[in-house]
């Protein structure tokens, strides 16, 4: 407690309490020093953890209301499309590809569908084989994350 | 005739940097730290060290030890940076100087850092840290390793400035160390001087995959390395505007003897996240940090001669250094396992090390360390919000040292 009251009155003192010729530095000055400097640096910091923390709060709040105002608006605009059960079309009827399953929530289900065909369609060509998309749904891969993430993530940090 | 031949061939002989090399008392010395400049440009290109860096400072001090009579005065003159700053002092160095000593002027005189402070400004994303901003205190728990190294020194008999400028190094920021221990040791007060400390500043920046990984592995366990965090959400551009302008207030306020630093970092910062200033980035983040970097570099590398380095002080300044860097990273460390327990088991304590500044080594390594552990372990971007914590963290340390010590 001693040495914290002397560390506290040294700070009072900045701007130059301690001669940098000074040499060796007392038992307090080190100290106080020591555990002065640390608690700044910490009680700064800190301080910035609740602003920021405060400005992150109000701005997911003003996100928030936005966003589900836009929601709003555009259910209102244009009523969501019957989630699509079909499967795209493939060049030829052909060995069959993994096992069906419930169909995936996603909103843009069309163009993920489109694209996998497409991808499929060019495996088609390149190795002569036929393929049809029967199902898509999403696979999870490790830790719940989708493939996808995963392949993204991997890409992400490979440099590293 | 004879005569006037042999006298001819003596004088050149005399005048020439074998004879400094072999006959001048200490020549050796220089025929070390030359090399040492040699080991220091194989690192830099055959390893690729730090060759931004290593490279321009081994070459400066491959210069400055070159054991010719007269490049002392051609390029650099070491005696001038013993003598205490003064108007007179300063035109001294304009008017008599080299050209290595008109660019150290931007080392002494505090620009550089400030002008490297500006470019990491505009290269850093601090979305990280705003997404997550409980890592400012992983970043500040990290500053420990400068004072406690404080205390360490100080105990070794040292004087207030040269502890202040050997415990900077455990900041593990090159421009940091350089501000403050320029600003400290003023060539009277000190055998030390800012060469010598952005020398052991860089060497150990350079050092991290090294130091880091064992302290790392032998704080946590396995089971903590594998946690897994969730990913972090993406900030606002408004507030990576506003982050900035609120950073630079509230050290400025606290600390203003940081603010030099912290502001050129955040207006840096500030130029990039506006989006209306691309020219300005581009020169910040290319150009003038080039620039910046050849100036700093050889010029700092020029003040390494063989008398500044081959002394039992620069000995303490490397052991002190290593000391100060672990001690920061164990702190970090420490903080991130205690956060960890109160979270209930939702931070990974590896996060922790990243406080030291060294970005993005520092989260690099937090990565590394936590994919080993568990393949399907993405550290990295929660690790950023520490590491740039650190930087922010180093020059809060550095103007609380400045508040401190006279000088």
């Amino acid at each position: 407690m001693d040495t914290m009251l002397k560390a506290h009155s040294l700070l009072l003192m900045a701007g130059g309490s301690i001669s940098g010729d000074q040499k060796p530095l007392t038992n307090d000055q080190r100290w106080g020093v020591t555990l002065a400097g640390l608690g700044i640096v910490i009680a700064a910091l800190a301080l910035l953890v609740l602003v920021i923390f405060c400005f992150g709060k109000i701005f997911d709040s003003i996100n928030a209301a936005e966003k589900a105002k836009a929601d709003r608006k555009a259910a209102e605009k244009a009523p969501k499309p019957a989630a699509v059960k079909a499967v795209a079309p493939a060049p030829a009827p052909a060995p069959a590809a993994p096992a069906a399953s419930p169909a995936p929530p996603a909103e843009d289900e069309d163009e993920v569908i489109a694209v996998i065909s497409a991808v499929v369609a060019m495996m088609s060509e390149a190795d002569g084989t036929t393929y049809r998309v029967k199902s898509v749904r999403p696979a999870s891969g490790f830790s719940g994350r989708s493939a996808w993430a995963m392949d993204g993530r991997r890409n992400n940090v490979s440099p590293f | 005739m004879l005569n006037i031949l042999l006298d001819i061939l003596r004088g050149l002989w005399e005048t020439s940097g074998l004879y400094g090399l072999i006959v001048t008392d200490g020549g050796w010395k220089q025929l070390v730290m030359i090399g040492v400049a040699f080991f220091f440009m194989y690192l830099a290109i055959v390893w690729e060290f730090e060759p931004l860096l290593l490279l321009p400072i081994s070459f400066g001090m491959f210069l400055s030890n070159l054991p010719v009579v007269n490049i002392e005065d051609m390029i650099f003159h070491a005696s001038y940076w013993n003598e205490p700053q003064s108007v007179e002092w300063l035109w001294k160095v304009l008017h008599d100087g080299g050209l290595l000593d008109k660019l150290y002027l931007g080392v002494k005189l505090q620009i550089y850092p400030c002008l490297i402070f500006l470019g990491i400004g505009t290269m850093t994303d601090f979305g990280p840290l705003i997404a997550n901003p409980k890592s400012f205190l992983l970043g500040a728990a990290a500053q420990g390793g400068i004072f406690f190294t404080f205390l360490m020194a100080s105990v070794l008999g040292m004087s207030a400035a040269e502890c202040g400028s050997i415990a900077i190094i455990g900041g593990a920021d090159g421009p940091t160390s350089i501000y403050v221990s320029s600003k400290l040791l003023d060539g009277a007060n000190s055998t030390l001087n800012t060469g010598t400390i952005a020398l052991a500043a860089y060497t150990y920046m350079a050092l991290v995959p090294v130091i880091q990984p064992p302290l790392m592995r032998l704080m946590t366990t396995k089971k903590e390395r594998a946690i897994k965090m969730p990913q972090l959400r993406t900030p606002s551009k408004t507030e990576k505007i506003i982050f900035p302008i609120i950073v630079t207030l509230v050290v400025a306020l606290l600390v203003p003897s940081a603010g030099s630093l912290v502001g050129m970092l955040m207006f840096g910062n500030l130029l990039k996240e506006s989006g209306v200033c691309a020219r300005l980035v581009d020169t910040a983040q290319n150009a003038l940090m080039n620039i910046v970097t050849i100036f700093l570099g050889i010029s700092v590398g020029a003040t390494t001669t063989a008398d500044n380095v081959l002394n039992l002080e620069f000995g303490k300044v490397m052991l002190l250094g290593v000391i100060a860097f672990a001690l920061g990273t164990m702190c970090g460390l420490f903080l991130a396992k205690i956060m960890n327990w109160i979270s209930g088991g939702k931070i990974n304590p590896l996060i922790g090390s990243a406080g030291v500044s060294a970005v993005p080594m520092a989260a690099r390594i937090s990565q590394k360390e936590g994919a080993k552990a568990d393949p399907t372990n993405f550290l990295l971007m929660h690790a950023m919000g520490p590491n740039v914590a650190g930087v922010i963290g180093s020059a809060v340390a550095a103007g609380v040292l400045l508040s401190v010590i006279a000088y």
